[in-house]
């Protein structure tokens, strides 16, 4: 079994149509959806799921976490690009 | 020839309205500004959300023609998209006579956003089913109760205002469902299946929530559009209103000073008539 790398960062662009809350390099993404809270770390396999209604949090390398508050969405993960499509 | 006080009066009404058509200038040009960032932001939005999308392995044109419940009730319909308040000059009307052209009652209904489009139907005559009231640009412009009106039916075609720039603005006219499909048709594909993707909860149910969405963005694209023309409009109505009292108020003037020289010109010939006959009735005794 491999190890993780843990060099690696996950890209994070999280935009609501008129708003871009976040783009640049993070650690994590905290979220849910319909199955339960779940986290995305740097090497998440591919994976693409609506998010239910709650906070979203990105831990950026260094600095405060950015928090959303989302009423809908939806993110999409491939190669450590995430992608947060929230509240449309 | 009026007196000076009065054109006085006048001249200082006409000023106020000047200058009121001068902040109204303005307004509308900081609303141009305003609404043309969110028209970006909105639609790298959907260029994004577009590209996610075709990433599924799902045939877009196939799917978001065939939705459930989509032209169901085999009738089209015409959305207008007007002004919600007056002072944005011919734009609505001009909206109003294009789509009269492709307007069969037969077959066609009608749902207007926004109040000034929907006076200007009744003052044609024209029946409309259905009526909402625009949002304030700055806000989340939620089109879902729009979406759910228009689903049923076959054809959905969208009127809208299009800006140009500040002074061309264009009366337009898509059909939604075409429009979404080519909305970004050069989209890189970069295919996410089944086999090495997890779906949460099913890739049917995200294909549908994104379809949803993508049909609720483009019609607020339009909306956004028809808020940047008609701001754009408004600017050039002002624009023009400031121009004429500007005019008017030089008009004004002119006829200002004029009376005041003929009221000092009668009155000079009063003095002189009254000296004339001063001297003949001296000259008589």
């Amino acid at each position: 079994m491999s190890k993780p790398d843990l060099t690696e960062k996950l890209n994070v662009i999280a935009r609501s149509p008129f708003e871009l809350y976040f783009e640049g390099e993070a650690v994590a993404i905290s979220a849910s959806n319909r199955i339960g809270d779940f986290d995305i770390l740097p090497g998440h396999a591919d994976f693409f799921s609506m998010l239910s209604p709650g906070e979203i949090t990105i831990q950026k390398i260094d600095g405060d976490p950015v928090k959303i508050d989302a009423k809908s969405g939806i993110v999409t993960v491939r190669d450590n690009q995430a992608y947060l499509f929230v509240n449309m | 020839m009026r007196r000076p006080g009065i054109i006085e009066k006048e001249m200082g009404s006409i000023g106020t309205l000047k200058d009121l058509t001068g902040v109204f200038e303005s307004l509308a040009s900081t609303q141009v500004a305003k609404v043309k960032d969110k028209v970006l932001l909105s639609q790298a939005f959907f260029d994004l959300l577009w590209q996610r999308y075709t990433a599924l392995r799902v045939d877009p044109k196939k799917r978001i023609t065939n939705r459930e419940g989509v032209g169901s009730n085999g009738r089209n319909v015409h959305v207008l998209i007007s002004a919600e308040a007056g002072l944005s000059g011919d734009l609505d009307m001009r909206m109003i006579e294009t789509m009269q052209a492709d307007y069969d009652p037969s077959t066609t209904d009608i749902v207007v956003l926004g109040s000034h489009g929907a006076s200007q139907l009744s003052q044609r005559g024209i029946p409309y089913i259905k009526f909402f009231q625009l949002p304030e640009t700055d806000k989340y412009i939620n089109v879902n109760p729009v979406v759910d009106v228009i689903r049923p039916y076959e054809k959905i075609t969208v009127y809208y205002e299009e800006y140009l720039s500040l002074g061309q603005q264009e009366v337009r006219s898509i059909n939604l469902v075409t429009t979404i499909q080519s909305m970004s048709e050069d989209a890189e594909e970069d295919v996410m299946t089944a086999d090495d993707t997890i779906f949460e909860p099913s890739l049917d149910e995200i294909a549908d929530e994104m379809e949803a969405s993508m049909m609720s963005l483009a019609l607020s694209q339009t909306i956004l559009q028809s808020g940047l023309a008609q701001a754009a409009s408004r600017f050039n109505a002002m624009t023009v209103a400031e121009d004429r009292a500007g005019d008017l108020l030089a008009e004004y003037k002119l006829e200002y000073h004029r009376s005041k020289r003929s009221e000092s010109d009668r009155r000079l010939r009063e003095v002189l008539v009254g000296i004339k006959k001063k001297r003949r009735e001296r000259a008589a005794s």
